[in-house]
């Protein structure tokens, strides 16, 4: 008897204390969790330093890890806001109906996919389907290309990643990249190995090309692409072009919820839609979204 | 002498030759993988501090003639090391080594309580071969619990009600966790989806001792999200001219936010299974539950389990409560899951056992 009494002490101990430890938590059980696309999460994070110096209390903390990871998060409810750089796959849907997670999706922004080589590269413009040919490891040497004799260094993301999704399912026609290519962990990485790497090619989030003064970053060329042969050739740089929707490889970027957001999430998301939030969105290099996707952003809110 | 020197040499070099081949293995594919193709590392360890917190029950008495019977102890259980390698979206490589003291016996047949490795999965996974379907080749999970294996969630505390049946019962019901062979698991609807798996019957741990194979499927259906009915059957031919089957039936709740019911029940059935000439069945049932307090910090789970080692015995049957917390107090990669198994067993001879264990749980 003794020690069965001893027992329940215990584990209401370790009970208590486990609960006292993660008392920065039970703060933390009103802290917004956001996990996901490593494009989004330095936009993200500003965007939460903005609303939470707007509202003294509000706590939000924002992961990267890639849309995989956000997505898979929200399906576990590790995570209250996953971002996602990449609409959800079948597979994730159908995990999600056998947990009962009915996920609710916001656009927040927009983003231009940009292909980067190294600023010495003679390489202006590529069509996509030169795009698709590269990272598929079809065309291999920049020479194909017009450029240099030169064997052509790949650089991508890991298969968790929402940009490696989107560009092989909208440029690679879903087949599978070049064993070639060098997985990089963020887009940084790859911006990095761009600009160190003569004859390195890479593919990233726009609001990656710009430095702390909003140029672009030292020893980057971001190639202007065409739709094919025929077409005009523009860049991810020409906001005009990427909200009449003439850049090829634009895309919007997603957050999501289970079920209808909370209170306290849904508020979050209304200040990343609101004419503040949209002008953090441009600040950062990302382009604001249209009515079309307000539209819908609004009756999910609801 | 010195060939009895050379005859140990060899027996150990032979004795070490499957780890040598797997390391070589690891080495062969890490070589061969193209330079895009993921790699990854990664484990899962999991050890108790045990305490008999009864001492008059049929696992916690202490025998009369030994006055250092163990009622406390620590206890590494389990270490898993896996190597996975994606080819590409469609092609992976999986390779598990599974480490335990269960075969802690060395040539000379000195027992200790050195972990020793051996192979768990060796398998390729093809997806998309077949729509909406993965393919899995060579050893790999089986798909008898591999859906209350999920739901359950602590592995490191309890085994399921098929895996652990053994250990429980000292009963056999030919269920392992992983086998050799081929499987084929994917959706028809996103409301139907299913599993069928061809494999040798004998488990990762024994080669195969008949020429018969073992066939199992499921069907899992989910009428609304967040709710599945699970049916399940094998079947295996025998080596002595007698049938297996195992038939079995899961029902998951994972809709309510936080918290994931379930609840399995199966019956096992062989024709070498005798009493007086009569045939008897084993049946097991397993209800659980685990609530997410904080998520990522703090769970609570809870499990009954109702034992049938045979339908024509009275006495036989067992039950086990195991109610614990999943606590990362620092990151989830490190957990503390204190626990408590009760045995309450229907021979009222026996007195129940009560069992406290802190689990520790790493995983990289």
């Amino acid at each position: 008897m003794k020690k069965i009494t001893a027992l329940i002490g215990l584990l209401a101990l370790l009970l208590v204390a486990s609960l006292g430890l993660t008392s920065p938590a039970s703060a933390q059980k009103k802290m917004i969790q956001i996990k996901g696309s490593d494009t989004m999460v330095n936009l993200v994070q500003i965007l939460a330093e903005e609303y939470m110096a707007k509202k003294p209390g509000a706590a939000i903390a924002v992961l990267g890890g890639g849309s995989g990871t956000g997505i898979t998060a929200i399906i576990n409810g590790t995570c209250d806001l996953a971002n996602h750089s990449r609409e959800w796959k079948p597979k994730e849907l159908d995990l999600a109906y056998e947990k009962g997670v009915r996920p609710r999706i916001f656009a927040i922004a927009v983003d231009a996919l940009s292909i980067i080589v190294n600023e010495k590269n003679p390489i202006e413009t590529l069509t996509m389907a030169q795009v698709g040919s590269i990272f598929r490891g079809e065309i291999k040497n920049w020479k194909v290309l017009g450029g240099p004799d030169q064997k052509i260094s790949l650089y991508g993301r890991q298969s968790n990643s929402g940009t490696y999704s989107f560009l092989q399912e909208h440029v690679l026609n879903n087949k599978n990249y070049s064993p070639d290519v060098k997985e990089m962990n963020g887009n940084a990485q790859i911006i990095e190995a761009v600009t160190q790497d003569l004859s390195g090619i890479g593919y990233v989030g726009v609001g990656y090309l710009y430095d702390e003064k909003g140029e672009v970053r030292k020893g980057l060329k971001v190639l202007k692409i065409k739709k094919d042969d025929n077409s005009p050739e523009y860049s991810p740089l020409d906001k005009e072009a990427v909200y009449s929707a003439k850049y090829a490889i634009s895309r919007p970027l997603y957050q999501c919820t289970n079920g209808k957001p909370s209170a306290a999430v849904a508020d979050f998301i209304r200040f990343e839609l609101s004419p503040e939030g949209q002008a953090i969105v441009e600040k950062e290099g990302f382009f604001k979204i249209g009515k079309d996707l307000m539209e819908q952003n609004e009756k999910n809110l609801r | 002498m010195s060939e009895n020197k050379t005859l140990k040499k060899a027996k150990s070099v032979a004795g070490r030759l499957p780890f040598l081949l797997v390391a070589v293995l690891i080495g062969l594919l890490s070589w061969l993988a193209p330079a895009s193709a993921q790699q990854k590392f990664s484990g899962t360890v999991f050890f108790d501090y045990t305490f008999y917190l009864s001492n008059d029950g049929p696992i916690t008495t202490p025998p009369t003639n030994n006055p250092n019977f163990k009622n406390n102890f620590m206890n590494f259980r389990r270490v898993y090391f896996r190597y996975d390698n994606k080819i590409n979206d469609n092609i992976s490589f999986r390779l598990t080594l599974d480490g335990d003291t269960v075969k802690a016996v060395d040539s000379s047949g000195k027992a200790d309580d050195k972990f020793r490795p051996y192979l768990k999965h060796m398998y390729l996974q093809v997806n998309n071969l077949v729509p909406d379907a993965d393919i899995k080749i060579g050893m790999a999970d089986t798909i008898t619990f591999k859906l209350a294996e999920d739901r359950w969630g602590y592995r490191s505390v309890a085994k399921t009600l098929l895996d652990g049946y053994k250990d429980i019962t000292g009963k056999d019901i030919d269920a392992t966790s992983a086998d050799i062979g081929i499987s084929l698991s994917g959706k028809l609807l996103r409301q139907v989806r299913y599993g069928v798996m061809l494999s040798s019957g004998e488990g990762y741990s024994k080669p195969e001792k008949d020429k018969h194979k073992k066939l199992s499927s499921f069907i899992q259906l989910i009428p609304v999200a967040g709710f599945s009915v699970v049916g399940y059957i094998d079947y295996e031919k025998q080596d002595v001219g007698a049938r297996a089957y195992t038939y079995k039936g899961d029902v998951y709740v994972e809709f309510i936010p936080n918290l994931t019911l379930g609840a399995e029940y199966f019956v096992y059935r062989n024709d070498k299974n005798l009493l007086d000439g009569q045939r008897y069945d084993r049946s097991g049932l397993s209800v659980f539950g685990r609530y997410n307090l904080i998520p990522e910090k703090l769970n609570l789970f809870a499990r009954f389990d109702r034992y049938e080692p045979s339908d024509l015995t009275d006495l036989d049957e067992i039950s086990l409560i195991i109610a614990g917390l999943d606590w990362a107090p620092l990151h989830s990669s490190f957990k503390l899951q204190p626990n408590i198994w009760v045995y309450d067993y229907k021979d009222l001879l026996k007195k129940n056992d009560l069992i406290f264990n802190l689990t520790f749980l790493m995983s990289f």
